[in-house]
């Protein structure tokens, strides 16, 4: 598994994307989109956010999502995976 | 000037498998260049299509001909923005750099979808777009470098997903026979 930006959020990472991996592959794949890891989830984006905002790469990025390539998802739908 | 790059290719595994590769490519054997990656964004819509952005982090490489006062450090940010469809089975993504953008820009759009003949494979569509705003006359000459560098760097992908798919094909196959071992006992 690849590294974070971040070093000191490297374990949250290598946590949550254990649970992506295997919800991916053995759920959403086949059929069942019902989110999960989604705690793991907020602790290591939280985690990222501070590190991005250290190499103050925050307001890029920031920047660069303004022309996502992907509409925006329908109205009643945000819920995080 | 712009530059426009467009490939398509077939891997030789089933799309699910491809999709799920390329999440799990980095780090592999052809991509030391990746020096990180990070999710800063998901979420599912009610449809079941799953939007992902990530944050990767390379090392890039300059051209010896170039003049390095101009570049502090050649690492560069990428931004990768993907959708999953697993109903549709198609995943798109776009992956473009953040920084260094004044030297040159590429942006990538693979589409990738079963292929249309065969089901156990997949076709990966490769669409890119190289742009150098660059002064000193050099403009023209960065472009030609990024558009050779980029389908130099296409080729590693490639090896990259391959090594990845051939993990997931024994993985897959180990199970297999773990699970049939009891019977055949």
């Amino acid at each position: 598994m690849s590294s974070s930006i971040g070093t000191e959020c490297t374990d949250l990472k290598q946590k949550y994307d254990t649970c992506f991996n295997k919800w991916y592959s053995e759920k959403f794949l086949k059929g069942d989109t019902t989110p999960e890891c989604e705690d793991l989830f907020k602790d290591y984006k939280a985690c990222v956010m501070v590190a991005l905002k250290e190499k103050q790469i925050d307001t890029l990025l920031a920047d660069a999502r303004k022309e996502s390539p992907f509409p925006p998802p329908s109205s009643s739908s945000n819920s995080e995976a | 000037m712009v530059k426009f790059f467009q490939h398509t290719f077939a891997y030789d595994h089933p799309w699910e498998n491809v999709s799920y590769a390329f999440w799990l490519r980095y780090p592999n054997p052809f991509a030391s260049h990746v020096l990180c990656a990070d999710v800063i964004d998901r979420s599912i819509n009610d449809d079941g299509v799953l939007t992902t952005t990530r944050l990767v982090l390379k090392q890039g490489k300059l051209p010896k001909w170039f003049p390095q006062q101009f570049v502090k450090n050649s690492e560069a940010y990428v931004i990768e923005e993907s959708l999953v469809d697993p109903k549709t089975m198609r995943m798109v993504t776009r992956t473009r750099n953040l920084n260094h953008v004044r030297i040159m820009q590429v942006e990538e759009t693979q589409t990738i979808t079963p292929h249309p003949v065969n089901p156990d494979m997949t076709t990966v569509k490769t669409e890119a777009r190289i742009i150098s705003k660059f002064g000193w006359g050099m403009a023209q000459r960065i472009e030609m470098f990024g558009e050779s560098n980029f389908s130099k760097n296409t080729a590693k992908a490639r090896q990259g997903m391959k090594h990845i798919l051939q993990m997931i094909r024994e993985k897959r196959l180990r199970e297999r026979m773990g699970f049939m071992q009891p019977q055949t006992a």
